[in-house]
């Protein structure tokens, strides 16, 4: 995972923002479930998060997205997002950490 | 946002009727089958079996499987619905179709009725080829899923066609050949055909989804899909033509073992699951699969026409279709509602507000312990029904028919907790 520490907002405090987003459907939060695969912060482009679905076509999909741009907008008030959805690498259970892998047992 | 994945998950006007409809169904239906215990012993050719079967066929299986297909085709093709309009047509005809053949057969009206019934339900099924075809058609490539999807409702055209001229043989002699001989056809399209082809195309998408399965042979699908289809079609052609019967093993093993080349591949994403802990939807459809070896087994030994007395084989073909509707379709749906009802209820009701406040989450839309509860008492009932079956007890058939009524009672005020805007959640 990239990562860039920006002048205002620091890395952990985007990843604490996204740990509160969940996947409805597992109960665990998107960073624990290795969904997220960039996190990016600077002054010139915002934050930039690319995000990816244990399934393509997920149903949560569009739930999932918009959790996340609320919660960062209502975080990070005034900071440009953007937020994408990928494909690549193709997820798999491999990228769970070992606390999403507990919480999944 | 940009470059968003959009669902277009359908509106809760397609969904949620044939929930409603579908529960409501299953109750008249645990009633009929309490009231009418006497009819499970003997001939399946029964007005008021022909009239349970149908209604279990169509007014429960087919209509909470319409309820979860019109949500999970957008899930599975990832495109949306082709059109909500002919869904809610679909719905109302649909339903009109399946009441009024209930109604005919019941009381054996086998004229007017039966044929009004019959066209109904040739419309709804043709209407929902219809939008399924065009909803697969602006699917951005083909996948195994939509083979399954496609080839099951073409399968439900054809149990329909043969089924409406059935109900027109009544009245004008259209068909040359013994009625029961078409309906062993009617029934296997339906069943191997519509049902389990359906089944199998979306639980091989769903079912990994809900487990967190990856890397699974899907080789097993394809040569699921081709066994079943070149069994159900050698099988239906040699008794529609040629009244020919002698085949009859190799195909009931042709299509034995596409069901357990799909069941293998489940079983591997059982065994490959990153998801440890199973939830109670889950459990309720590995039961249907664990119930779904009578059916396969008894199938097999039917199609080699053990030398039983007649009396008994008959209790085997009661068997034989009640463990399919009433064991791995019913256990299925039991389980799989609680995994597809309440996200779209859900989605529809709590989305906006993800992530500006605390949402209660899908799971939190219905009563864990009503599940549970329906599990329980599903797991009693179906072999006590079975059993009362086979051994020709009224009794038993009886006992077996009221724990699937209380079955029937927890799953319906389940789901209408789930529909009901002013829900309360359970605490838990």
């Amino acid at each position: 995972m990239e990562n860039s520490i920006g002048s205002e907002i620091t890395e952990v405090e985007i990843y604490d923002a996204l740990k509160t987003v969940i996947d409805p459907e597992l109960g665990v939060n998107i960073i624990d479930l290795g969904l997220v695969y960039k996190i990016e912060y600077s002054e010139e482009k915002g934050i930039e998060i690319n995000v990816t679905l244990s399934t393509k076509g997920c149903p949560m999909a569009d739930v999932i997205m918009d959790d996340i741009q609320t919660t960062l907008t209502e975080n990070f008030p005034g900071i440009k997002l953007n937020v994408q959805l990928v494909w690549e690498p193709t997820w798999t259970s491999d990228f769970i950490t070992p606390a999403g892998k507990a919480e999944l047992e | 946002m940009q470059n968003v994945l959009t669902q277009k998950s359908p509106s809760l006007g397609v969904v949620i009727p044939h929930y409603i409809c579908g529960a409501l169904f299953f109750v008249v239906l645990c009633f009929l089958i309490l009231f009418s215990s006497d009819a499970f012993i003997g001939h399946y050719f029964h007005p008021k079996l022909l009239a349970i079967t149908h209604i279990a066929a169509l007014g429960w299986g087919t209509m909470i499987i319409l309820g979860a297909l019109y949500q999970l085709l957008p899930v599975i093709l990832e495109v949306p619905l082709y059109s909500e309009r002919l869904a809610k047509v679909t719905f109302i005809t649909f339903t009109t179709g399946v009441i009024c053949l209930a109604w005919a057969f019941w009381n054996f009206y086998v004229s007017i009725h039966i044929q009004v019934a019959a066209i109904l339900l040739l419309l709804s099924f043709s209407l929902l080829v219809v939008n399924i075809v065009l909803t697969v058609n602006k699917a951005p490539k083909w996948t195994t899923e939509a083979d399954f999807i496609v080839t099951s409702s073409v399968w439900l055209i054809f149990t329909g066609l043969l089924g409406a001229l059935m109900a027109f043989n009544f009245t004008y002699p259209l068909l040359n050949k013994s009625h029961l001989l078409f309906l062993k056809i009617h029934a296997h399209m339906g069943i191997a055909g519509w049902f389990i082809l359906l089944i199998m195309g979306v639980g091989s998408k769903l079912i990994p989804m809900f487990l967190l399965s990856h890397n699974l042979n899907t080789k097993k699908l394809t040569i699921a899909y081709y066994l079943v289809n070149i069994g159900l079609i050698c099988f239906s052609a040699d008794i529609f033509f040629r009244e020919e019967n002698a085949f009859l093993k190799l195909y009931a093993l042709l299509i034995a073992a596409g069901i357990l080349f799909f069941m293998s591949f489940i079983y591997e994403a059982y065994k490959k699951r990153v998801r440890k802990q199973l939830d109670i939807g889950l459990k309720h459809s590995f039961m249907a699969f664990l119930f779904f070896l009578l059916p396969i087994l008894l199938g097999i030994i039917m199609s080699f026409k053990p030398s039983l007395n007649d009396k008994f084989m008959l209790q085997i073909y009661l068997v034989y279709g009640t463990s399919i509707f009433f064991g791995f379709i019913s256990s299925l749906i039991l389980g799989q509602t609680f995994k597809t009802l309440p996200f779209i209820m859900w989605m529809h009701r709590n989305s906006k507000v993800a992530g500006k406040q605390k949402t209660l989450l899908p799971k939190d839309l219905y009563s864990p312990k009503l599940v549970k509860a329906q599990y329980v008492v599903y797991v009693i009932a179906l072999p006590t029904l079975v059993i009362g079956i086979l051994l020709s007890m009224p009794v038993i058939i009886k006992i077996g028919a009221m724990l699937l009524l209380v079955t029937a009672i927890l799953y319906t005020i389940n789901v209408f907790k789930i529909v009901v805007p002013n829900f309360k959640p359970t605490n838990k």
